[in-house]
């Protein structure tokens, strides 16, 4: 079970040993970044094995630190869309890696960045892979406190400081509310593992701790409220999306990248592991009223994200607000699907995460090598630049026209998953789907044909470096290539995932045989 | 209501007004020092609150030390311990917020030498931009 348990150590044990790293090579760039190379490649391995582990498994994995097992220490609990998204997030973190030496030339600090950088993956790969709401709550805020500093990396900037600021107060208090939420979970329930957290709300026999002793329903409201709100901050939700459009954008590109791609699906997993692992299936009535409305509040908060994304997107004259914004609809899209709660909203929404991450990073990615070429993150400086950059111009055409949803390439696939998901519902929450994607198709537009066709500032050298390139070509290929096998990854890897997911009983059978095996 | 059962119930009115006014502090303040302190008041109570949590109501109150290895020990230290996984948790949760109130302290201080100001209108003012 070595590389359930092995995969967040990676790039945690990388992280740590970095600033003592670069005190001996004299903060060597080049070796920096071949560390950092090394630390997130080694991960990709780990979580490849990990990844391929999990899916020849009928059931999922376990793994304890030290033999302590489920109710009484923490224990890491791997099941098909863990994996999934681990794989997701190893694999951009790698190629993101890659791409950030070049973006970062002109800036002193690569080890510190890559410090963080390192700290922020552990951080990412701990959310997924754990089976516990404690350690759920300091991977969240592993990957919360690297996201706020790296937002902050440009110190010398006022919007970058300003912004990191409101990104980590507004943080501060969300995780705050989930470890209120944490201790009242505890208080009714008498353990924080989400195996026996889910035992004890379906009736199931759990060996060691004992019943619930507090007011069942009432506990639940009350963490619920909390613990979602909680994620809706780290998602971006409206009306907690505020701190997004400011410091996505104030960040390095790369890290804008991350952000947007990886650390806000972290809102979306964790409810979906609150909502469907713990408190899914058949409940008695006074929870699933509890459940039903805050289900509900997701999909409404959801509708009105997506909507509202996707018309400021049209307001922005900054090329990275623009695309944080659509961060923003995209959540919105998210929310509103697992809100909805059935199999096939739960295979939209995985489906639709892993699209979302990866085109989004080629977005901000292209979009980056425009604003490294340029210097500026206006779109009037950046006009005509698309000539002179066809590789960049190839990515940036590819990933907005897979994000609005044009055929050959994966989001149209995951959207029209979407569309269905939601028609199941209501008609009018599957038009906001379609509503908002024109929305955005003009913003979309506008921004790529004045890159494209605008007329060129003449003052500017423009050079495509070939590692950024490289990392541009190979996500583009992932785009298209996902997008023409999207009906085989949906049988072999997103469906499994989704049935996985919503299995409860499979989940804390898992635990439980390996914690009485231990005791037998 | 005895002594002890009011005493419980005014300890917790007490945090929920002290959870509303950190709450009232960390949002409507317009200075950011007295945000980081609103923030960490809030933490605290919440702290204590999960520290309560765990409390027994009976007294006097063991240690949670198992005062000797037999069942017999065991079934007296069960009924009159308190639960101890809650402070547990509250010391990570301390330590996490140090780290991120150190974070916040730091960001301030360079927000000051960028804007020579903390007061967040007059950042709001001026604008985010460079």
């Amino acid at each position: 079970m070595d590389a359930v348990g092995l995969t967040p150590i990676i790039p945690l044990l990388f992280a740590f040993a970095l600033p003592l790293t670069s005190i001996l090579i004299k903060g060597n760039r080049r070796v920096v970044q071949a560390y950092a190379l090394l630390g997130t490649g080694l991960t990709l391995i780990s979580s490849f094995a990990l990844f391929q582990r999990a899916y020849s498994s009928d059931s999922p994995l376990i793994y304890t630190f030290g033999k302590w097992v489920a109710p009484i220490g923490i224990i890491y609990e791997v099941d098909r869309l863990g994996a999934l998204m681990a794989l997701v997030t190893a694999f951009l973190m790698f190629v993101i890696a890659v791409y950030s030496y070049r973006y970062l030339e002109g800036e002193s600090g690569l080890e510190w960045y890559y410090t963080l950088y390192l700290g922020l993956e552990a951080g990412l790969l701990g959310v997924v892979l754990t089976g516990d709401a404690f350690n759920l709550f300091v991977m969240i805020e592993v990957t919360s406190i690297a996201s706020y500093a790296l937002v902050a990396f440009y110190r010398g900037r006022r919007d970058a400081v300003h912004a990191a600021l409101k990104y980590a107060f507004i943080g501060a208090i969300g995780t705050t509310m989930y470890f209120l939420a944490l201790g009242i979970l505890y208080g009714a329930f008498g353990t924080v593992n989400f195996a026996d957290l889910s035992a004890k709300i379906h009736d199931i026999p759990f060996p060691v701790s004992g019943n619930p002793v507090g007011e069942v329903v009432l506990a639940s409201g009350i963490v619920l409220a909390l613990a979602t709100w909680a994620f809706l901050i780290k998602a971006a939700i409206f009306p907690n999306h505020f701190w997004l459009p400011e410091a996505h954008p104030a960040a390095p590109s790369p890290i804008s990248a991350v952000l947007s791609g990886l650390v806000v699906n972290v809102g979306i997993y964790s409810l979906m592991r609150f909502l469907y692992t713990v408190y899914g299936g058949e409940l008695v009535p006074g929870l699933e009223r509890v459940v039903g409305g805050v289900a509900a509040v997701l999909v409404a908060l959801g509708a009105v994200s997506a909507l509202f994304g996707a018309l400021m997107m049209n307001a922005q004259r900054d090329v990275k607000k623009m695309i944080a914004y659509s961060t923003i609809m995209h959540m919105g899209y998210l929310a509103m699907v697992v809100g909805a709660g059935t199999q096939l909203a739960m295979q939209a929404a995985i489906f639709h995460m892993i699209n979302h991450a990866i085109a989004k990073v080629l977005l901000f990615l292209a979009a980056g090598a425009f604003i490294h070429a340029a210097g500026s993150r206006d779109i009037g400086d950046l006009t005509g630049l698309g000539r002179r950059m066809p590789v960049a111009t190839f990515g940036l055409s590819v990933a907005t026209l897979s994000l609005v949803g044009i055929p050959p390439f994966n989001v149209f696939f995951s959207k029209v998953l979407l569309f269905d998901a939601m028609m199941e519902r209501s008609l009018a929450l599957a038009m906001v789907i379609v509503l908002s994607s024109v929305i955005a198709l003009v913003a979309y537009m506008r921004v790529l044909y004045r890159i494209w066709l605008g007329k060129p500032r003449e003052d500017i050298t423009v050079g495509e470096h070939a590692s950024m390139a490289f990392v541009l070509l190979l996500l583009s290929a992932a785009v298209v290539l996902m997008g023409l096998a999207a009906p085989l990854l949906l049988q072999h890897y997103v469906d499994p995932a989704a049935a996985q997911m919503m299995d409860y009983r499979a989940y804390i059978k898992a635990a439980v045989e390996y914690a009485s095996a231990l005791f037998s | 209501m005895s002594v002890q059962e009011f005493l419980w119930a005014y300890m917790w009115a007490v945090l929920l007004l002290t959870l509303g006014v950190a709450l009232y502090g960390v949002i409507a303040r317009p200075n950011l020092l007295k945000k980081i302190i609103a923030l960490t008041v809030l933490g605290d109570a919440v702290n204590v609150m999960v520290v309560l949590i765990g409390y027994r109501f009976t007294y006097p109150v063991a240690p949670p030390i198992l005062p000797s290895l037999s069942r017999d020990a065991l079934g007296a230290f069960l009924s009159s311990a308190v639960d101890p996984l809650p402070q547990a948790l509250v010391i990570t949760a301390v330590v996490i917020g140090m780290a991120v109130n150190m974070l916040l302290a730091i960001l301030t201080v360079q927000l000051y030498r960028l804007y020579g100001t903390l007061d967040v209108r007059e950042i709001a003012r001026r604008g985010g931009g460079e």
